[in-house]
């Protein structure tokens, strides 16, 4: 039976576009326009019987065919980022996306963060370069279960490798993810991974000038956290001004000056962590 | 660097809306790129100019279209071009400004 109409039998009919043939009539009695303004071929072989009305085909049989689109070219990217957030939701998993430059020591702060959390905490890690699995190595002596992904060349993660890593690492409900995303302070302030927070982290031996240099990625963050402060006696890093810059871009970020070496700022950042969780329960 | 996944990803969605449209072989592409959207311009153009060859934009025009950025100031509301994310309010030298436009990359149609 005709899926649509219900007439003919089921080895005639099955889909219901007008190049299948139609062995049935069809009485046009009824006044109506039609407005052909797609092109498409007439090898259809079912009768129409037009009686006593008139109407025209404007049909374009020129190759040439307009597609209007409209459409933004990181919506799939976006697409799989909400789904992953979803994903996060829906077990209660506070993740967090890290971004810095190559060097900014974020895997020892996230080996530090394992280290004195995880006695309390699920915590799970994905791990982004462009190449080698040493930091997922180093982040799983530490303790937390770990996957690395390689960009290739690649400069950024973006939501499908993230959707794709969380195949293969069953997150617990509960837990923090973290997500260290490669060492690139221009890509992936573009590519929504479906965090919950964004977290930039900046060295003093960089100079205190980079938020106005890079600024796409302070202005998408949440949090910033200034590592290696036990190096400030020896370098020209001026933290104010370092914050006042960022917070010209971006006012409501949060700042936790930090020494992953020394402990300093741990605290404070276990703390925005706890913060976090809490207001996801 | 990033330049070189989002040509990919124009040809992946290119592809995918040309076979909806049932069209095998695209004229021409038209891709908005606004100056303050995070995509460099030059080297997004450069970046699917190469990475088109036996695709289904291998003989397609890329026609890249630039939107100006516009800013609107947070203290004033004077609204002004914005050529980059840090320029100040031309009226009352005021900072920072909202961001109204030329965040865009979108693409926009496609002649089959």
């Amino acid at each position: 039976m005709c899926e649509t109409c219900g007439c003919g039998n089921p080895d005639e009919f099955k889909i219901h576009d007008h190049k299948n043939d139609h062995d049935h009539d069809h009485d046009h009695n009824h006044d109506h326009d039609h407005q052909h303004n797609h092109t498409h071929g007439h090898d259809h072989g079912h009768e129409h019987t037009h009686d006593g009305h008139t109407h025209a085909h404007p049909h374009k049989h020129d190759s040439s065919k307009v597609i209007n689109l409209n459409m933004d070219i990181l919506s799939e990217n976006n697409r799989l980022a909400e789904r992953n957030r979803g994903y996060f939701q829906g077990k209660h998993v506070l993740t967090l996306n890290l971004v810095s430059s190559p060097g900014s020591g974020k895997t020892t702060i996230l080996e530090k963060t394992i280290l004195d959390l995880i006695p309390s905490h699920k915590i799970f890690v994905i791990e982004g370069d462009q190449q080698t699995t040493r930091d997922a190595d180093r982040i799983e002596k530490s303790g937390a279960p770990a996957i690395q992904i390689n960009t290739g060349s690649g400069c950024h993660l973006d939501a499908k490798m993230i959707h794709l890593a969380l195949q293969k690492m069953e997150v617990e409900n509960h837990a923090i993810l973290f997500i260290e995303n490669v060492g690139n302070l221009v890509c992936p302030a573009l590519f929504d991974l479906g965090e919950q927070k964004r977290v930039v982290v900046i060295s003093v031996t960089e100079g205190d000038d980079k938020p106005m240099k890079y600024p796409y990625m302070f202005q998408s963050s949440h949090l910033c956290i200034i590592n290696k402060t036990d190096l400030l006696p020896y370098v020209d890093f001026n933290v104010e001004r370092a914050i006042n810059y960022a917070r010209q871009l971006n006012p409501n970020l949060e700042f936790i000056l930090m020494s992953a070496k020394t402990g300093e700022g741990m605290a404070e950042w276990y703390k925005w962590l706890e913060e976090r969780m809490t207001n996801d329960q | 660097m990033h330049e070189l996944s989002l040509a990919m990803e124009v040809i992946a969605l290119a592809q995918r809306e040309a076979a909806k449209n049932k069209v095998i072989a695209i004229r021409e592409i038209v891709i908005e790129v606004g100056d303050l959207s995070g995509v460099e311009a030059d080297a997004f153009q450069s970046a699917l100019e190469l990475l088109v060859r036996d695709t289904i934009l291998e003989e397609a025009l890329i026609n890249l279209t630039r939107t100006p950025g516009k800013g609107k100031c947070s203290a004033c509301n004077m609204e002004f071009e914005m050529n980059m994310r840090l320029d100040t309010c031309p009226k009352c030298g005021c900072f920072p400004s909202e961001i109204s436009g030329g965040q865009e990359f979108r693409l926009v149609s496609m002649l089959g």
